[in-house]
This record gives structure tokens, C-alpha cells and sequence, in this order.
């Protein structure tokens, strides 16, 4: 069996179009995140968005960049530490297909 | 600002969805001025999709499925079961789904054909405004007198409106808001999502029409449950564009954080299996896509109309999320109503909660609503009742299997074999309890 089927999330997120802002639309309160330990957010983003922090490991980095805008975020954080905005006009994902 | 410098218009439409194009058509085609605003860099950057029911579409422009951008039609449905190394499909069709109007099912990219609608919501004659973001509404007066009168637009000006039509969607940052601001009741429960994730897969022309046994123009849609899916709330689906494959999971986003995959690592646990991958071996990957769906159902949907407010589609929660997984057609219908309540309002003057009545009383009339009323009991079912989507297709599909097993034994013992291999771990109380829940599945 070929390629497509060993494709990682990042291969995947290669293929999507975003015209990328300069600045984050996400923002997450660390200090939420340190009394999280389910961290769901590495779990549930479409975008692989949310990664842990290597020099802090309580952390989360937030890849805004990957963001494919569908606000799992909003919705799947326990402690509604995720602030989510839409990005600027004509910023972000933007699907040839979709 | 002077007062001849402010833009003002009947009508302000907040996001370029079928919903919003919907209702900024009606509107256009009413003799109101119009302004669509959306935020991606054309209609249809943001969204996704792929299977589209398109009565609503061919009511508002006649014969739209001769011209619109569709990649093919549905001439062929299945629902396979996936098991360990098995699967079990039921496949049907009819002659009459290749023929106009093909059964109203068709498969599109989105967002080729939501531009597409969008530049002929333009041509009716109202103003497309693309690239440009709502951050919230503006208002007028106190307490239940309260009424919204424009939309504030990002690092710009505000327009303003007799009656804005929120459409922003699944994650309808908007409407959200101003459910809050204008104290709007929401509905017996809270809103559920489910995530999806999607994958668009180039093959050639001629290898989907061999695979799927198709002719000319004619598509499927096929729908997956199974081991892949396991534990989750969600299922997978196929659907074939002219030289390419949509193929993608859905899950709710609680029964996914919960089971720990993730959308994309779902996704390739589905593509994966041996009933799937040979679908689309030797494909290319075009484009990865992830978006939500409103999946809490008819109780989930609050009011829909306040004081020069109306919300339409997928940010009012009116997505058919059965088998029929309907959602786009929902937001055009909603829209063309909230578009004729606009226009009129306009007659009567009226932009307040009562003047714009008639279009929860159309909605409740119409279709959408009643389809969504009648899955009401879904969500709960498919919590409370989780064999309906694995224990039982397995113990089916197990079934047929071991039934039609080949091997040196008298076939009288391979189905006493199989019948008591069935039978197995099934609580035949809980079968006859399930069954009767299963009816409202249908």
C-alpha cells in the first residue's frame, strides 16, 4: 500500500493553504494549564495545534499557524483556559477544496 | 463620522455559508439592500463539506444543479461495517438518481461551489464584503427594547442595518455573543460538538470510475461505522468528486478526548483498514481539513430571533446529524426564510422580535426543523445505547462470516457453530430495549 496511507498529521497539514498571520489569534493562561494534567488539547486539535512545552512541561505551545479554525478548542478545554479568536480578515486557513 | 459617510442598508448578512448566501439572496431577489460580510478571503475559504442536499438550492435558482460546480452525483449509498479484518456492507441505488435532478445529492468542494453561489448572490445584486471580520453588533436602547442595529467591523467602521442575519456557522464566535448581549433563551440543553477531520484524495478519472463502478457523472456516498470508531460517538465517510475521494472521520469531541485518538490519527486508523485503503491506494493527498459540527440536535436550539436579529443554519444548530447528515441544505432552507421575514419586515417596518416572527413560524412549518425534531432522541440514543453502533453491526457482520465460512464441516455445524458464536455476550433484554431505541435512529 502506498503513501497516503502513512501520512503524519504534519505531511497532512503540509497540504492545507493558510495565509499566516503575523500574530497569534490563540491564547492560552498558563497558569490554568499548570493545574491541567489531561492536557486533552494535544489530543483533540484537527490542526495539531497544541503541543507541550519541551523546556516546561506543564506548558502548551500553541502552533497557531496550523490552525484549520474549527473551534474544538473552544469547546473540548476542561478549563476554558483556550481564548480563541477569529484570525484577521482573509487570514488563517484557507481551503482550495474544503 | 457624518451621518451621509455612515453605510447603511436593510440588511447586513454576517458569514458567506450556504445559510447566509441563502438569506442575502432571498433578500437580494426582495428588492432589499444587501451587504454579505465574510470573513475568509472568498465564500467558501473557510468551510467544508461534501455531500449536498440541494432541494433548497435548485428551489432558489431553478435548474442550479445544470450550472453549479458539482464534481458528481449521488447514483449510489452504502453502509459498511467495519470489523477486525471483516466488513459488512449494505449497498443500494437507483436509475433514477442519474437522472435530473439526481436526487437532489451531489458531491461538491465547497469551497469551489460556496464561492460559486456567492457570485450569484452578487449578481442578484447584493454586495459581497470578503476578507473583512464581525467582531460584534451594535445596539440601541435598554432592557427588552434592546435592539441591534449594525456590525462592528475589525480594525474598520460599523455598517448599519434594519436586520443582520447571523450565519458565522459551527464556531459562531458571533452569535454567541449576542445570544448573551440580547439575552437570548437558548434550548433545553447545551450545544454538542463533534469534530471532523477530512482528507481529499486526487486519483485519476477513470480508477474512481473502476473502483466504484460508476459512469459518466455518477458518485457515491458511502458511510462507515465499526472497530475503527470504536468507543466513539462517530463514523467515517466516502465520497466521490470527479478525479478525487473526500474521506473523513467524525467524532464527538468528548467520546474522542476520552478514547485519546486524535481527529487526524482517527482518520488514519479508518483509511487503514483493508476495506478502505484499497479505495484509494495510489491516491494523492490535495488538502487536509478539519471543521466542526452542531450535533446536540432539536433540543439544543434556542430562539433564533431578537430585535433586528436573526440566526440561521449551522450556528442555530439545525444539522440533521442521522444518516442523512444534512446541514447545508438546513442552513439554505433557514436562510431563504429568515430572508423572506426580512423582507417582510421591511413592508410592515417591523425589524423587532415580533416583526421578524415569521421566521421561526416558517422554519416550524418548513422542513429542516421537522427533520431535526424527529432526531431529537439521537444524541441520547447513541450515548446511552452504544451497541447500536459496535456491539451489534460486529455480532452481524461475525454472523455472516462464520455463516458463509467454507471449510470440511457439514454446513449444518458451521451455522449451529454460528448462531451460538452470535448469541454470545448478547443480553437479549437489552436487545429487545436497544431495538425499540433503534426505531428513532431511522
Amino acid at each position: 500500500m502506498g503513501k497516503i496511507l502513512e501520512l503524519t498529521v504534519e505531511d497532512k497539514l503540509y497540504t492545507t493553504k493558510y495565509e499566516t498571520d503575523s500574530r497569534s489569534h490563540i491564547k492560552v493562561n498558563g497558569d490554568l494549564c499548570r493545574t491541567c494534567s489531561s492536557k486533552p488539547c494535544l489530543r483533540f486539535c484537527s490542526g495539531d495545534v497544541y503541543k507541550i512545552n519541551p523546556s516546561e512541561p506543564d506548558q502548551v505551545t500553541v502552533n497557531y499557524e496550523n490552525c484549520l479554525e474549527c473551534g474544538t478548542c473552544r469547546h473540548g478545554c476542561p478549563f476554558n483556559a483556550i481564548d480563541w479568536q477569529y484570525p484577521d480578515g482573509a487570514m488563517g486557513v484557507k481551503y482550495r477544496y474544503g | 463620522m457624518s451621518a451621509e459617510d455612515t453605510v447603511k442598508v436593510d440588511a447586513i448578512v454576517v458569514g458567506g455559508g450556504p445559510g447566509g448566501l441563502a438569506a442575502a439572496l432571498t433578500m437580494a431577489q426582495g428588492g432589499l439592500e444587501v451587504i454579505l460580510v465574510e470573513r475568509g478571503e472568498y465564500a467558501g475559504s473557510k468551510n467544508v463539506g461534501g455531500l449536498f442536499y440541494g432541494t433548497i438550492l435548485n428551489q432558489l435558482i431553478p435548474d442550479a444543479f445544470k450550472q453549479a460546480p458539482i464534481e458528481r452525483t449521488v447514483s449510489k449509498r452504502s453502509i459498511t461495517y467495519l470489523g477486525d479484518g471483516t466488513h459488512m456492507s449494505l449497498t443500494f441505488g437507483a436509475d433514477a438518481w442519474s437522472q435530473p435532478p439526481y436526487n437532489n445529492t451531489y458531491v461538491v468542494h465547497r469551497a469551489q461551489f460556496d464561492r460559486w453561489l456567492a457570485s450569484q448572490v452578487e449578481e442578484a445584486g447584493a454586495t459581497l464584503l470578503e476578507g473583512m471580520v464581525v467582531d460584534g453588533l451594535i445596539y440601541e436602547g435598554e432592557g427588552a427594547g434592546r435592539k441591534a442595529v449594525g456590525v462592528q467591523l475589525r480594525g474598520d467602521e460599523a455598517f448599519y442595518a434594519d436586520v443582520i442575519v447571523l450565519a458565522d456557522g459551527a464556531n459562531c464566535l458571533v452569535s454567541e455573543k449576542v445570544r448573551e448581549e440580547l439575552a437570548m433563551p437558548g434550548g433545553k440543553i447545551k450545544q454538542e460538538y463533534a469534530v471532523g477531520v477530512k482528507e481529499i484524495i486526487s486519483l485519476p478519472k477513470e480508477t474512481i470510475e473502476a473502483r466504484f463502478n460508476l459512469k459518466d457523472n455518477e458518485g457515491v456516498a458511502y458511510d462507515f461505522l465499526g472497530v475503527p470508531f470504536e468507543g466513539l460517538i462517530g463514523g467515517g465517510f466516502i465520497y466521490t468528486a470527479k478525479d478525487s475521494i473526500h474521506l473523513g472521520s467524525v467524532a464527538r469531541i468528548e467520546s474522542l478526548v476520552e478514547s485519546g485518538f486524535t481527529p487526524s490519527g482517527l482518520n488514519d486508523r479508518f483509511k487503514q483498514h483493508p476495506a478502505v485503503s484499497r479505495l484509494i491506494d495510489g491516491g494523492e493527498l490535495l488538502e487536509y481539513s478539519g471543521h466542526m459540527l452542531p450535533e446536540g440536535g432539536y433540543d439544543a436550539i434556542g430562539s433564533l430571533t431578537a430585535n433586528g436579529v436573526m440566526i440561521v443554519g449551522d450556528a442555530a444548530g439545525l444539522l440533521n446529524m442521522s444518516l442523512y447528515k444534512e446541514g447545508t441544505n438546513h442552513a439554505m432552507e433557514s436562510g431563504m426564510y429568515a430572508g423572506q421575514a426580512a423582507v417582510a419586515a421591511k413592508e410592515k417596518k417591523d425589524y423587532s422580535r415580533s416583526g421578524l416572527a415569521l421566521y421561526e413560524e416558517k422554519l416550524a412549518e418548513g422542513i429542516a426543523l421537522k427533520d431535526v425534531k424527529k432526531y431529537k432522541d439521537l444524541p441520547d440514543i447513541l450515548t446511552s445505547a452504544p451497541e447500536l453502533l459496535s456491539l451489534y453491526p460486529k455480532k452481524i457482520n461475525q454472523l455472516m462470516v462464520d455463516y458463509f465460512t467454507v471449510n470440511a464441516e457439514p454446513k449444518a455445524v458451521t451455522q449451529k457453530a454460528a448462531m451460538k458464536n452470535f448469541m454470545k455476550d448478547m443480553s437479549k433484554i437489552k436487545l429487545l430495549r436497544n431495538a425499540f431505541k433503534a426505531r428513532k435512529l431511522m
